[in-house]
């Protein structure tokens, strides 16, 4: 129990990283900093993890699980990171609610009238919020983990000084490890200026005080389309310019993208595609906002009183102090790290938005658990293979594995088994039959590829996929496997029937 | 099949107690020395237990299915059964011990028609970490056999044995199949009529050894094993994170003048002095000062002791009574060690011209290096050094004249 500890004591830990590269590693730096008026050195910390976001609040408490003496600086003034403070977990609240509300304005259209209160919305947003990040200060509490508020900047391989969020001196924390889990922020459009009222990011767009009458989204990915989605559901025209040629990003099969747009179109979203953003006239009333076929030629102005900027996220390291130690960052601002989350700095790790991989926050998390756990075991799993994406639109589309024209890609034959909930007698009975479960199998051996779903619930719906990945599962396996009826879940064990035999129900 | 699988679940608690004694009485290696039985767990929380009865008597013979003792626990009384056939060759715990600690040694068995004389004895092997592993065993062989008869899934001429003395060694083919056979797995295995000893056999593919149904395709002759190999290869890229062309980002270029980098061969530093203080320090304190600690207080001593620098503009300031700005007085000076040539300069964003000035190598040799930053010893030190501006190039040289000279000055004072 101690002798980890005792390894990994200051003067050792220091030599350490001198004699693996005894020939001409990079130089460890140190920057001097003024210690005139800092506050006295605290007792050393076996972790010390930067950002207290979905990755770094979960490495914090699970270092502390594992016995380690664990402090996580944070400058927000409230734990969570973007995910919950202004993320994942605010647009749920909004695209419950207003889905809700939206429902009812259709379903009881000729029984009565129904009106929005916005401002009630946003604070059943807000108290949802509050809940949630008071829940973590709690669980800080509850399993010892050192809460230190500030913005934490790296000042030498083992020291991170802390400028406070209100009054006080800086104060130093010493680290035996640090993780850096220091997260993404919205990445600008280039001449468009960020005003979080008018044009906004994903920061804004979840804290607008009046419905937009119309809207601009600027990007067509997940972010893009769920917050269009909500101002939609509340009356604003929302259009949707995406420079690919298909909306989900990236990492969604092609044709789940196509049934997405079709289904977002119905429901009063517009969408160009393929078209290039080339600037904006702000007015004083009016947003104009120029658009040009990304394929040459037409340009065309479209009005809008609120623009949404959802073209990405960017790592976000300002002020962490990366130069002090000299840790790199790649062309896209990614600090480089290798399998295990250790920077050339071994007891550097670093993990979530900040590094490479896809930014979700369950992978942050997933990244955070194993980084305490190569720290404490000298081992840690995350299977990036099986990590699950979820647009939460309605109906929802989620996905794990390789995409069709992915798996196209390396020449291999494949299955496809798809199942719609049209067929699915739960669907039916909820009246909400869009959208399908698809498989995508190897040929020869029947194995799991990929699996996309548009559907109600299709977020929680992934997660036996995810767990059927994780042990190398086959489409028969999930066919033979024992589904309650009825459920939505039926139409998942279908399409996988579909794949390596014939559904029962189509 | 399907039916038998939901079977398995829905009686799942008797199977695993089956299996607990079952555990007790198969082993992985086929072995012609007795073998230890340990007490078994009869539940997974189950620590320890008391020996109420041996049925049997050191020499007995006993064959599958007799009642070999009975435990108890504070929950239960339970009879231990033998699976197979064997001896007890000695009883190791007696009957009435109270708190027998799972996974430690009860008894030794033999296996039928061993010469109980020249029976050559098992070490006790009972280590702390066993019961752990015999826990961990225990797991594995519930996995093993998810039809839960009295098949053993290694087949039946197994002796009758418990924890062979060998017991920490990992079975090398055993491990890939320790895992239930998924659904398809399973169904194969049965439509063709793969003998157990056969899937045994059969070359897994799956995420730590698991049986896919791939892997008895191509057993079958259905998949290419080349195939296999392939997509587990693709499969195993996929899992990992995609490190690959990193590229990395080239430093940030100075934003400020585009002035020269002047590069000066600077006063060498000698850090004998104050490797001596942090020996003392070590020896009569037992305090371990950084090496850092003693540049970062000389640094500040240096700051402090330089001459107010007075430019016009200050002057101007003053007299005005305006808010100096930030550009004309000077900061305080921060400068980098670093142990090789300076990495390419990094400019915080506030952009300012580079002054570096060269200290030379550091003493090769000091008994206390070991237990400071490597820096002092390896290759030539750089103390590098930003300034702001030609005109503070003068203060830059006098600033580091004082660091060098309170480091290699009674650098004590520095710290005491």
């Amino acid at each position: 129990m101690l002798k980890p500890f005792i390894l990994r004591h200051s003067s050792r830990s220091l030599l350490r990283p001198l004699s693996a590269k005894a020939g001409g590693y990079a130089p460890s730096t140190f920057l001097l900093v003024q210690r005139r008026g800092l506050a006295s050195e605290a007792e050393e910390h076996d972790v010390v993890v930067i950002g207290g976001g979905p990755g770094g609040y979960v490495a914090a408490i699970k270092a502390a699980q594992e016995g380690l003496k664990t402090a996580c600086v944070e400058k927000r003034g409230s734990l969570g990171g973007t995910c919950l403070n202004v993320g994942c977990i605010p647009s749920k609240s909004l695209l419950n609610n207003s889905h809700i509300y939206h429902q009812i304005l259709h379903d009881v259209k000729n029984l009565g009238d129904v009106k929005l209160n916005l401002t009630q919305m946003m604070n059943a947003k807000e108290q949802s919020v509050s809940g949630l990040t008071k829940g973590i200060e709690y669980l800080f509490k509850k399993n010892g983990v050192d809460y230190v508020k500030g913005t934490g900047t790296i000042t030498s391989e083992h020291e991170i000084k802390v400028g406070p969020l209100d009054g006080g001196g800086p104060q130093t924390l010493r680290a035996k490890n640090i993780i850096i889990a220091t997260g993404s922020e919205a990445t600008p459009f280039p001449g468009l200026e960020i005003d979080e009222k008018r044009i906004v990011t994903s920061t804004g767009a979840i804290a607008l005080t009046q419905v937009p009458e119309k809207m601009v989204v600027i990007g067509g990915g997940i972010i893009g389309l769920e917050m269009g989605s909500v101002w939609s559901r509340l009356g604003s025209d929302v259009t949707v310019v995406e420079y690919l040629g298909a909306i989900g990003g990236p990492g969604m099969d092609a044709e789940m993208a196509k049934t997405m747009q079709r289904i977002l179109q119905k429901q009063g979203m517009k969408f160009k595609l393929n078209t290039k953003v080339m600037g904006g006239d702000v007015g004083s009333d009016n947003i104009k906002i120029n658009v040009e076929s990304a394929k040459g030629g037409k340009s065309e102005s479209i009005d809008a009183d609120v623009v949404l900027v959802a073209i990405g996220r960017r790592p976000y390291t300002t002020g962490l102090g990366l130069e002090n130690v000299g840790i790199e960052v790649d062309e896209r601002g990614r600090i480089v790290i290798d399998q295990e989350y250790r920077t050339k700095i071994p007891h550097i790790r670093v993990i979530g938005d900040v590094t490479f991989g896809a930014m979700l926050a369950h992978k942050a998390e997933e990244e955070g658990i194993a980084a305490v756990e190569y720290i404490k075991k000298g081992y840690g799993h995350v299977n990036y293979r099986a990590i699950p994406s979820v647009m939460y639109t309605h109906p929802e589309a989620a996905w794990v594995g390789q995409t069709e024209q992915e798996v196209k890609a390396t020449g291999e034959a494949y299955n496809i088994g798809s199942f719609p909930f049209s067929a699915n007698s739960r669907a039916k009975t909820n009246l909400d039959t869009e959208g399908m479960v698809k498989f995508i199998t190897d040929k020869e051996t029947d194995r799991i590829l990929g699996i996309h779903i548009i559907g109600p619930n299709a977020g929680e719906m992934i997660a036996e996929g995810v767990l059927a990945m994780e042990y190398g599962a086959s489409s028969e396996d999930i066919g033979r496997t024992s589904h309650a009826h009825p459920t939505l879940s039926e139409a998942f064990k279908e399409a996988a029937m579909a794949a390596f035999s014939k559904p029962i129900h189509a | 099949m399907a039916s038998s699988i939901c079977r398995l679940s829905s009686h799942l608690p008797l199977q695993l107690r089956l299996h607990v004694f079952r555990r007790g009485l198969t082993t992985t290696v086929r072995r012609n020395v007795a073998s230890n039985l340990l007490m078994p767990a009869l539940s997974p929380t189950m620590t320890e237990g008391t020996i109420s009865r041996w049925e049997l008597r050191e020499g007995d013979t006993f064959s599958a299915g007799d009642v070999l003792l009975e435990i108890e626990t504070d929950k239960a009384q339970m009879d231990v059964e033998a699976l197979d056939n064997g001896i007890l060759a000695r009883i190791m715990v007696k009957a009435g011990n109270k708190a027998v600690q799972v996974g430690s040694r009860i008894a030794v068995l033999a296996e039928p028609g061993d010469d109980l004389a020249n029976l050559e004895m098992p070490p006790e092997n009972n280590d702390t970490g066993s019961r752990a592993s015999t826990l961990a065993r225990e797991e594995k062989k519930i996995n093993e056999n998810p039809k839960g008869n009295t098949r053993s899934p290694r087949g039946e001429d197994r002796p009758s044995v418990v924890e062979s003395s060998d017991e920490g060694a990992p079975s090398t083919t055993g491990t890939s199949k320790a895992h239930t056979p998924s659904p398809s797995v399973a169904h194969l295995i049965r439509e063709h009529k793969i003998s157990e000893g056969d899937v045994s056999a059969i070359a897994s593919t799956g995420p730590k050894g698991r049986l896919l149904k791939g892997d008895i395709l191509a057993y079958l002759g259905r998949a290419n094993k080349a195939y296999l190999k392939d997509l587990e290869g693709r499969i195993h890229k996929l899992e990992k994170l995609d490190l690959s062309n990193i590229k990395i980002a080239p430093p940030k270029k100075d934003v400020g003048e585009s002035a020269k980098q002047v590069v000066e061969k600077g006063p060498v530093v000698s850090f004998g002095e104050v490797l001596k203080v942090q020996d003392k320090l070590q020896a009569v304190l037992g305090l371990h000062m950084p090496l850092s600690t003693f540049i970062s207080k000389a640094t500040t001593r240096a700051n402090h002791s330089l001459p107010p620098m007075s430019s016009a503009s200050d002057i101007l300031d003053e007299l005005l009574n305006l808010p100096s700005t930030t550009s004309s007085r000077p900061a305080k000076f921060q400068p980098k060690i670093t142990a090789s040539p300076p990495p390419p300069p990094y400019s915080p964003a506030r952009g300012a011209d580079i002054l570096d000035m060269l200290t030379g190598a550091a003493p090769a040799t000091t008994p206390a290096v070991k237990r400071t930053l490597g820096i002092v010893a390896t290759g030539p030190n750089v103390i590098s050094l930003t300034v702001k501006g030609v005109e503070e190039e003068e203060r830059g040289k006098l600033f580091l004249e004082k660091v060098k000279g309170f480091l290699e000055i009674d650098p004590g004072k520095l710290v005491l």
